[in-house]
C-alpha cells in the first residue's frame, strides 16, 4: 500500500471508479436482501389481503416498500465499504478488489461477509419458493387430474394423422427454407462482424459495431414474438414462421461464422496479401477454405433447432404442425395432442440422429 | 518500427539491396528479422521511416499502387501459409491473383494459360505430379516447395524469405534452398532471405547484414563473416552467464 502516495491523478481517479463499483454491487446486495427479508415476513406473518385470503404471491410483491429498501442498502453499503477495516470486506469489494489479506485463513462464521453470504442464499431460496408457488402437495396428490392426458398420449387417436403428416411437411420445410435463407445472408455479414478482420479502418469498426450491435439485439428477441410480428406483417401462416425462424437464424449464424472467422490461421491470409491480392480475394482465398467445414456444421445445427421451433411456431400462428396442436389442447383432445406429440418427437429425434452423423462427417 | 503495445521491433536500420543480389538477413529470434521483410512488402506498417522498392516509395503508397508494387515481390514463409483445404494447384495459381480478374478469381476460374504456367512452375520445383492433391497431405518440405511454386508464379523481381527452413528436417533444408538458389541465379531475381544458420548464409549468400535487438550490427560479404564474427556479435546473448558475476 506504499506506493498509493505517490500515486497520479488518474491512479486517484480509477480508485474511486472502483470504489464506487464496489459500493454500487453492495448496495444491490443489501437491498435484495431487505426486499426479500420484507418478503419472507409478509408472508409468515398471515395478513389478510383485501379478499379475506392471504395474501398470494404477487400481492406481495406489489406491496414491497421498494424505495425505502433502496436507501437503507444504499446506506448500509456507504457505511460498510467506509468502515471495511472494522466490519471486514463487503462482498462488493471482494469482487473487484479481491479478498484482502487478512482475511484469507478467517472461517465464514468469523466474518460479516460469510454471515451476509449464507442469509442471502437461504432468503433467495425461500423467497423463490414463495414467489413461483412451489406447492409439493399439490404435485403429489393431484395426479388424477393429469391422468386422462396421459391415457390420451398413451392412446393416439387416428382421427388427425392425415392432417399431422400433411402439416410436418410444411413444419420440416418452414424449417429448410428459413436455415436456407439465413445462410447467404449470415456468410455475408459474418465478415464485417468479425473482429480480426475489421481492424484496419475506421469504417470497418464502425461496421463491425453497427453489425454485432444489431445482431445480439435481433437474437435477444426470441423467434416466438418475431413470429407475433412478422404476422401482423404478412398474416397468419407459414410465411410468417419462416420470416421469424430466418430473422433468428441470421442472427444466429453471423455470430457463430464470425466467432470461427475471429480464430482462423492468419498465414494463409498474409500470403495472400504478399501476392498483391486485393480484399476480397484475400477473403476468398486466405479466410473461406478455413471456414467452410465448421460453418457447414454450424448451419445443420441451425437446421436442428429451427425443426424444433417450427414445431412450436405454429402455436402463435407461424404455421406448422403447432398450429392445429394448439386448438386440440385448448378443446381438451387429448388423443389427437397424443398423436401430434408422437409425430413431432419422431421428427425431431430423426433430425437429431441424421444433422449428428453429418456433422460426425464434416468435421 | 514500433508495434502496438510499445516492442520497439526495428530501430534505425539503414540498407540498400541491389538487383540481383541474394541478401541474406542473419540474427536470432526476436531480433527483427521477419519485421524488417514484412515492412519491405508492408505485411506491416513501419511506424518511422521509408522504404524504395525498384525507385518507388512504397511506405507512401496505398491501395491498388501498393498491390501492383507487391505483386512484384513474393513472400515466402516460415510456416509455409499455405491454404491447406486446397488443392496444391489452387495454391500455386493464388499467385497470379494480383492480375486476375477478380470476378473469375472468386469462383477460382483461371485462364488456361495461368493453368499451364502454374503446372510449369510445379514441375520446377519436383511436384508437377502433385496438383491434385490437397495442400496438407504434404510434407513439410513439399508444401515449402509449393509456396515457392507460388512465389515462381507471381512472376515477381524480388523475393522476400522468411526463414524458409527453418521448420523443416535439416536434411531437407537444401532441397528447399537449392530452389531459391535457382531462381536468383538463373531468373536474375533479387533475394531477401533471413536465417538464423550461419552455414546455410554462407553456402547461398552473396552478402549478408546481422540485426541484434532490431539494430543493423554487421554487413559484408557472406564469406567474410565467420564463426568468431558470429561470438564477437551474438557470443553474449548466447552465454549470459559468464556476465553475471561483473
Amino acid at each position: 500500500m506504499s506506493g498509493l502516495n505517490t500515486s497520479s491523478e488518474s491512479i486517484t481517479w480509477r480508485k474511486a471508479v472502483i470504489r464506487l463499483q464496489a459500493t454500487a454491487i453492495d448496495a444491490a446486495l443489501v437491498t435484495m436482501l431487505l426486499l426479500m427479508g420484507e418478503l419472507l415476513v409478509v408472508a409468515f406473518s398471515g395478513r389478510r389481503g383485501p379478499t379475506g385470503l392471504l395474501f398470494s404471491a404477487e400481492q406481495i410483491l406489489d406491496l414491497l416498500h421498494y424505495a425505502w429498501a433502496s436507501v437503507a442498502g444504499i446506506s448500509l453499503a456507504l457505511i460498510w465499504n467506509l468502515l471495511y477495516r472494522r466490519l471486514g470486506a463487503s462482498p462488493g469489494r471482494v469482487l473487484v478488489i479481491g479478498v484482502p489479506e487478512w482475511e484469507r485463513n478467517l472461517e465464514w462464521t468469523h466474518t460479516l461477509r460469510g454471515w451476509f453470504a449464507v442469509i442471502f442464499i437461504e432468503f433467495t431460496f425461500f423467497a423463490g419458493w414463495l414467489i413461483t408457488e412451489l406447492d409439493l402437495l399439490t404435485l403429489l396428490t393431484k395426479f388424477t387430474k393429469a391422468a386422462d392426458i396421459v391415457r390420451g398420449l398413451m392412446h393416439p387417436s387416428g382421427a388427425v394423422l392425415h392432417e399431422g403428416l400433411v402439416l410436418l411437411v410444411q413444419t420440416i420445410f418452414l424449417a429448410f427454407m428459413a436455415t436456407a435463407f439465413a445462410i447467404p445472408v449470415a456468410f455475408v455479414l459474418a465478415f464485417p462482424s468479425a473482429r480480426n478482420l475489421t481492424r484496419g479502418s475506421a469504417v470497418a469498426r464502425f461496421a463491425y459495431t453497427v453489425s454485432r450491435t444489431l445482431m445480439n439485439f435481433v437474437r435477444a428477441v426470441e423467434p416466438l414474438v418475431w413470429a407475433l410480428i412478422f404476422i401482423s406483417w404478412v398474416g397468419i401462416g407459414p410465411f410468417a414462421g419462416v420470416l421469424a425462424l430466418w430473422v433468428h437464424s441470421v442472427a444466429a449464424l453471423t455470430k457463430l461464422y464470425s466467432e470461427q472467422i475471429e480464430s482462423i490461421d492468419t498465414g494463409p491470409m498474409d500470403a495472400i496479401t504478399a501476392t498483391g491480392a486485393s480484399t476480397l480475394q484475400v477473403l476468398r482465398y486466405g479466410v473461406v477454405p478455413q471456414v467452410i467445414p465448421p460453418f457447414l456444421s454450424f448451419t445443420i445445427y441451425r437446421w436442428d433447432i429451427n425443426v424444433r421451433m417450427s414445431t412450436i411456431i405454429g402455436f402463435v400462428g407461424g404455421g406448422g404442425i403447432g398450429y392445429i396442436l394448439k386448438p386440440r389442447v385448448d378443446l381438451g383432445e387429448w388423443g389427437e395432442v397424443g398423436t401430434l406429440v408422437l409425430l413431432i418427437a419422431a421428427t425431431v429425434w430423426l433430425m437429431d440422429i441424421i444433422s449428428a452423423k453429418i456433422r460426425e462427417r464434416i468435421v | 518500427m514500433v508495434y502496438p503495445g510499445g516492442v520497439r521491433a526495428l530501430e534505425g536500420v539503414n540498407l540498400e539491396v541491389q538487383e540481383g543480389e541474394f541478401l541474406a538477413i542473419l540474427g536470432l529470434s526476436g531480433s527483427g528479422k521477419s519485421t524488417l521483410l514484412r515492412c519491405i512488402n508492408r505485411l506491416v506498417d513501419p511506424t518511422e521511416g521509408k522504404a524504395w522498392i525498384f525507385g518507388t516509395e512504397i511506405t507512401a503508397l496505398s491501395g491498388g499502387d501498393l498491390r501492383r508494387l507487391r505483386r512484384q515481390m513474393a513472400m515466402i514463409f516460415q510456416q509455409f501459409n499455405l491454404v491447406r483445404r486446397q488443392s496444391v494447384l489452387t495454391n500455386v495459381l493464388s499467385g497470379a491473383l494480383g492480375r486476375t480478374r477478380l470476378l473469375p478469381s472468386l469462383v477460382v476460374s483461371f485462364p488456361q494459360d495461368e493453368r499451364e504456367r502454374a503446372q510449369a512452375s510445379l514441375d520446377r520445383v519436383g511436384l508437377g505430379d502433385r496438383g491434385g492433391s490437397r495442400a496438407d497431405a504434404l510434407s513439410g518440405g513439399q508444401q515449402q516447395r509449393v509456396a515457392v511454386a507460388r512465389a515462381l508464379m507471381q512472376a515477381p523481381r524480388l523475393i522476400l524469405a522468411d526463414e524458409p527452413v527453418a521448420s523443416l528436417d535439416p536434411a531437407l533444408r537444401h532441397s528447399v534452398m537449392r530452389h531459391i538458389e535457382a531462381l536468383n541465379r538463373e531468373e536474375g531475381l533479387t533475394v531477401i532471405c533471413s536465417l538464423h544458420d550461419i552455414d546455410l548464409v554462407e553456402r547461398y549468400a552473396t552478402r549478408m547484414v546481422a540485426l541484434r535487438d532490431g539494430r543493423l550490427v554487421w554487413e559484408g560479404r557472406a564469406g567474410d563473416f565467420d564463426r568468431d564474427t558470429f561470438r564477437e556479435i551474438y557470443g553474449e546473448d548466447a552465454e549470459p552467464a559468464s556476465n553475471t558475476g561483473f
